[in-house]
């Protein structure tokens, strides 16, 4: 490995270290606060070292991970995103009763997972980093030992991911067996040359779609999302709903376009059809849910479908819409649940809807914080989540996808109307006063965080051009 | 050599299909073993030795070893196996194994459209898998490292246990 090489693999190489180094940590000094500040320390260094690796780009280490402008972006969103979620996490875990310290190792590890699955373009990489993510979550997932339902979603994530992952393995020993290439490019190279598909390399490529969509969360993959969300601690559902699916949403694009996916249409059909079932059924779902987390993660299942339709508009601004759409979701999100953290008690976390009544005048703030996340996951004007969606209208005007443009405007408009409720809900003044507050205070680095997300909402509303600008360059870097 | 293959092929789908029928699961990990030591022949009849005897080291041996610790602590006995046996009713596996069935189809249907033969079988010795797991592949090793301790992490928090629970075999005695 040359220098290039490890500069070049600067974020990756940050956390994995941290992790190790956390660890150590914690043998010699068990202490909440100090693994705190020294995980914050590490993801401020991975995000640092983001800068010097742009004037290598586009770098490569053959076999397994290229580093293009597309990856180094989408590490630092993952680093950034990382690094929001672990300053929330704090006074989350502080008010709990089990050992604090494993939770950071956990999850830099889990953040390294994701970092590799940008940057991998071959199968053993993929599953690499697929691996450490889910190892990693299986015990973030359940940390909470002592909680009612964390056995339970830990649980169904283990078999069901582990599940997944068997499919996957199954179907890249077809690609592999009938092409003989495990890296990305091979296996474009070699479908080029043969004018039919293989039915084993379809067969393998199912099947691979089968462990993709599982991570994915998306319809008819979806059924572990409301249990894990639920009943995962609320930082960890944070990272699930976001990095988890980010970084596996990259490789699909990655190896989508590696292929040449475009040219098959039966696999252009099979996506549409999960997108279109994944709105509907997250959307419809969502309705009558009361228990937030659960309805939060119907709509991430909804908002996968959307970010499949820019994905199958085909056209370049597609990639751009999903690009930006991908930014606003993780800050969307991650606001979202950051809400729910600060409002959380160390007995119970507020996750049903009726706990959310008349928070406006009991807090303002947080209220306000929440409802502008909420608008934004529906699309209204001013957010950041109303750009990404007109974005990907747009790829999809370019693209002429009439039918998917139609499936996505009704289900933005259903959508609409769960998000209305939880903010309507919060603007009423309660008859019964005396319901105790779920929280008496609210810890100051949360809301300075929350703070900060909204700048970055508004601020991607009102002046996504300097955003776009950015994305596009990258879009062209990888054609 | 087609024969062998056939004939070790064969093994491995019999005892595979006979780890998942039994009732008894100490049985059960016996055929799993033969399962096991047959896949490893495979790699063997295709010029992978040094991959046969990984099998047998890590899976055969010490995975098994760990397997069969853990169910003798779990003290599994004739009750489970009735209790199996009563889950298990026709109605319970028909559908599934035809689906399965369906796919055992489409598998072999998949196989018999290669018509080329398995020849010009490349021998790779350990020294070519080692060269290669230090050369190009060390990022992939590394990566391993990282994936290993992230399961220990996560077994050695989820494994902490406050509570103590004696075993079934103490807790008779003691009362």
């Amino acid at each position: 490995m040359t220098f290039n090489d490890l500069l070049s693999l600067g974020p990756l190489l940050n956390i994995a270290g941290a992790s190790v180094l956390a660890m150590l940590l914690v043998a010699i000094w068990r202490n909440h606060r100090l693994v705190y500040y020294f995980t914050v320390l590490a993801y401020l260094l991975a995000l640092m070292s983001v800068v010097p690796v742009a004037r290598l780009l586009p770098h490569e280490i053959p076999p397994l991970v290229v580093i293009d402008l597309f990856a180094l972006f989408n590490s630092g969103a993952i680093v950034g995103s990382g690094l929001i979620i672990v300053l929330l996490s704090y006074n989350y875990f502080e008010e709990r009763e089990e050992r604090k310290e494993e939770y950071y190792l956990l999850l830099l590890l889990a953040t390294a997972g994701a970092l590799v699955l940008v940057i991998s373009r071959h199968f053993m990489s993929l599953f690499l980093g697929l691996e450490m993510l889910s190892i990693s979550l299986y015990g973030l997932i359940a940390y909470l030992r002592a909680r009612e339902r964390s056995d339970e979603a830990g649980i169904k994530y283990l078999i069901l991911a582990a599940l997944s992952s068997a499919f996957l393995l199954f179907g890249m020993a077809l690609v592999y067996g009938f092409t003989g290439h495990m890296d990305f490019p091979g296996i474009g190279a070699y479908l080029r040359e043969t004018e039919t598909l293989p039915v084993s390399v379809i067969a393998g490529f199912g099947l691979m779609l089968i462990g993709i969509g599982f991570k994915l969360g998306v319809v008819p993959f979806h059924m572990w999302a409301p249990d894990i969300y639920e009943g995962a601690p609320l930082p960890v559902t944070a990272f699930v709903a976001t990095i988890s699916k980010g970084g596996v949403l990259v490789l699909l694009i990655r190896f989508y376009q590696d292929v040449n996916g475009k040219e098959y249409t039966m696999l252009w059909w099979i996506m549409a059809i999960i997108a279109v079932i994944s709105m509907f059924a997250g959307n419809w779902l969502a309705l009558t849910q009361q228990n937030i987390k659960r309805l939060l993660a119907y709509s991430s299942i909804a908002h996968l479908g959307y970010l499949l339709v820019g994905f199958l508009s085909g056209a370049q601004s597609g990639l751009e819409a999903i690009a930006f759409y991908l930014v606003a979701y993780f800050v969307t999100s991650i606001g979202a649940f950051g809400v729910l953290i600060v409002m959380s008690s160390s007995v119970q976390d507020a996750e049903t809807v009726e706990d959310y009544r008349g928070l406006f005048w009991r807090y303002p703030w947080v209220a306000l914080v929440f409802t502008v996340m909420l608008l934004s996951l529906a699309g209204i004007p001013l957010t950041a989540g109303f750009i990404g969606k007109f974005y990907i209208v747009m790829a999809g005007v370019d693209g002429e996808r009439w039918f998917l443009l139609i499936m996505l405007v009704i289900n933005s408009v259903i959508g609409l109307y769960y998000y209305i409720r939880i903010i309507a809900m919060m603007f009423r003044t309660s008859e019964t006063p005396l319901r105790t507050y779920i929280k008496p205070a609210l810890p100051l680095a949360g809301n300075i965080t929350l703070g900060l997300l909204v700048v970055v909402l508004i601020g991607l509303g009102v002046y996504p051009t300097r955003m776009m600008q950015l994305i596009q360059e990258m879009m062209t870097l990888i054609k | 050599m087609d024969l062998t293959f056939y004939i070790a092929a064969a093994i491995a789908v019999f005892s595979t299909v006979m780890v998942v029928t039994r009732f008894n699961i100490m049985h059960a990990l016996l055929y799993l073993i033969v399962s096991l030591l047959s896949v490893a022949v495979i790699f063997y009849l295709y010029g992978a030795p040094f991959m046969a005897a990984l099998e047998i080291i890590i899976y055969a041996g010490a995975i098994m070893v760990l397997i069969i610790f853990f169910v003798m602590m779990l003290n599994l006995g004739p009750e489970t196996a009735r209790q199996e046996k009563e889950w298990l009713r026709p109605g319970m596996w028909l559908l599934p194994a035809l689906l399965c069935a369906v796919l055992l189809g489409e598998l072999v249907y998949l196989i018999a459209q290669s018509k080329t033969p398995v020849t010009g079988i490349t021998p790779v010795p350990p020294k070519e898998v080692g060269r290669s797991l230090f050369g190009p592949y060390i990022l992939a090793v590394e990566l391993s490292a990282l994936l290993l301790m992230a399961g220990i992490v996560g077994a050695y928090h989820l494994g902490r246990q406050k509570k103590k629970i004696l075993h079934r075999f103490f807790e008779s005695n003691a009362s």
